[in-house]
């Protein structure tokens, strides 16, 4: 599946610089502009990376947690650390 | 009439502008000497134009708007706009070609196929890491050729191959005496913001290059379309190398260097295909 506004979400922090520092000032008030579903905000607020790879392009993902600060090595852990076997993450990521 | 006077590949990874003065010694070392060689060989074919096949990552398009190809046709392109990129690489502008790129339009919209066009592309780290590392310069015309590898459904192999072959045609039909050389950028294998993220599948690299060397298109079109799906998702940018291919004839890879590189996450190969003589 790919959730259209988390993708718009990333596409635009990717491609607005501003946003990106508003985003990481103010997350909340920048995330309150997209009709992005509770579940998933909860898992933006989190950081989930597990929740969230399945929703949106692979290489958005990636930029997003840039831009969130987080470094690349724990990112990629995190998602190393999802199970393939549990829930079928390869499969569900929607480009990969 | 124009002509092909090159044909090259070359990967790419944002890790290799952001960490470059970073890496290992050794390791920047080889991929060093690999893109000094493509651009030793890319000068040497001295080209009028040079026509990139690379991904759009995100930063022309979105999947509101996603061509499977776009043909750049303006007389100018914004350089890259990610910050790492321009630290290394701070060229605003890059020269367009539009006649060449109109009469690449035009030739494929004569032969069936439906390109995107776009009058000012955006051209990313995938278009600019190789003409920053190869030292290519930034006064030589660029025609992009942005191929969508990075979101399913893409265009297939066997369609790329076609491509490949349409891009020969367009350039030896341009009434200018051109000289042509192309740029497919990307691969080989690597895994991007997946659960395999970081994983260089050496086994498919390998099988990969082989099979360009064979060079024949069908063996080519069977084994990317069963193995791209079973490797990460970065191999997809294979259907750049595809193009190039079909460009030179299918005939004629020359692997110039192929080495694991866990420091760029890629699969890291340089390739030229050897031409005929015209």
């Amino acid at each position: 599946m790919t959730d259209y506004w988390l993708s718009k979400l990333f596409f635009d922090l990717q491609n607005d610089a501003k946003l990106a520092a508003d985003y990481r000032a103010d997350m909340p008030a920048v995330i309150g502009r997209y009709p992005i579903n509770p579940e998933l905000r909860t898992a933006l607020f989190e950081d989930d990376v597990g929740k969230l790879a399945p929703e949106v392009n692979a290489y958005l993902l990636r930029f997003y947690f840039q831009v969130r600060g987080m470094p690349e090595s724990e990112f990629i852990a995190r998602l190393n650390a999802m199970n393939p076997a549990d829930g079928n993450a390869m499969e569900k990521m929607p480009h990969g | 009439m124009a002509s092909l006077v090159g044909v090259f590949a070359a990967s790419h990874g944002p890790i290799i502008a952001r960490d470059w003065d970073k890496m290992p010694r050794e390791h920047r070392d080889k991929l060093e000497a690999a893109f000094d060689e493509i651009g030793r060989r890319l000068r040497a074919c001295r080209p009028d134009i040079l026509v990139v096949v690379s991904p759009d990552h995100w930063v022309n398009f979105f999947i509101n708007n996603l061509p499977a190809v776009c043909i750049g046709i303006g007389d100018e392109h914004d350089g890259p706009p990610e910050p790492f990129m321009q630290k290394v690489y701070p060229h605003l502008l890059l020269k367009g070609h539009a006649a060449f790129g109109r009469h690449l339009l035009q030739t494929a919209l004569d032969n069936e196929f439906e390109p995107a066009l776009s009058h000012r592309l955006r051209l990313d780290h995938g278009t600019c890491i190789p003409l920053w590392r190869a030292a290519v310069s930034p006064e030589l015309p660029l025609v992009p050729i942005l191929v969508n590898d990075l979101e399913a459904p893409m265009p297939s192999i066997k369609r790329c191959l076609a491509w490949g072959r349409l891009l020969r045609r367009a350039i030896e039909t341009y009434p200018e005496p051109l000289r042509v050389a192309v740029l497919g950028t990307g691969g080989l294998s690597h895994s991007i913001g997946e659960p395999t993220m970081g994983w260089i599948d050496e086994e498919f690299d390998h099988a990969c290059i082989k099979q360009f060397e064979n060079g024949e298109e069908r063996q080519l079109d069977a084994f990317l379309t069963e193995a791209l799906p079973r490797t990460g998702n970065g191999a997809q940018e294979m259907r750049d190398w595809v193009i190039a291919h079909a460009a030179a004839g299918s005939t004629g890879f020359e692997l110039i260097d192929y080495f694991p590189s866990p420091a760029t996450l890629v699969g890291a190969g340089f390739a030229s295909w050897k031409l005929p003589a015209a």
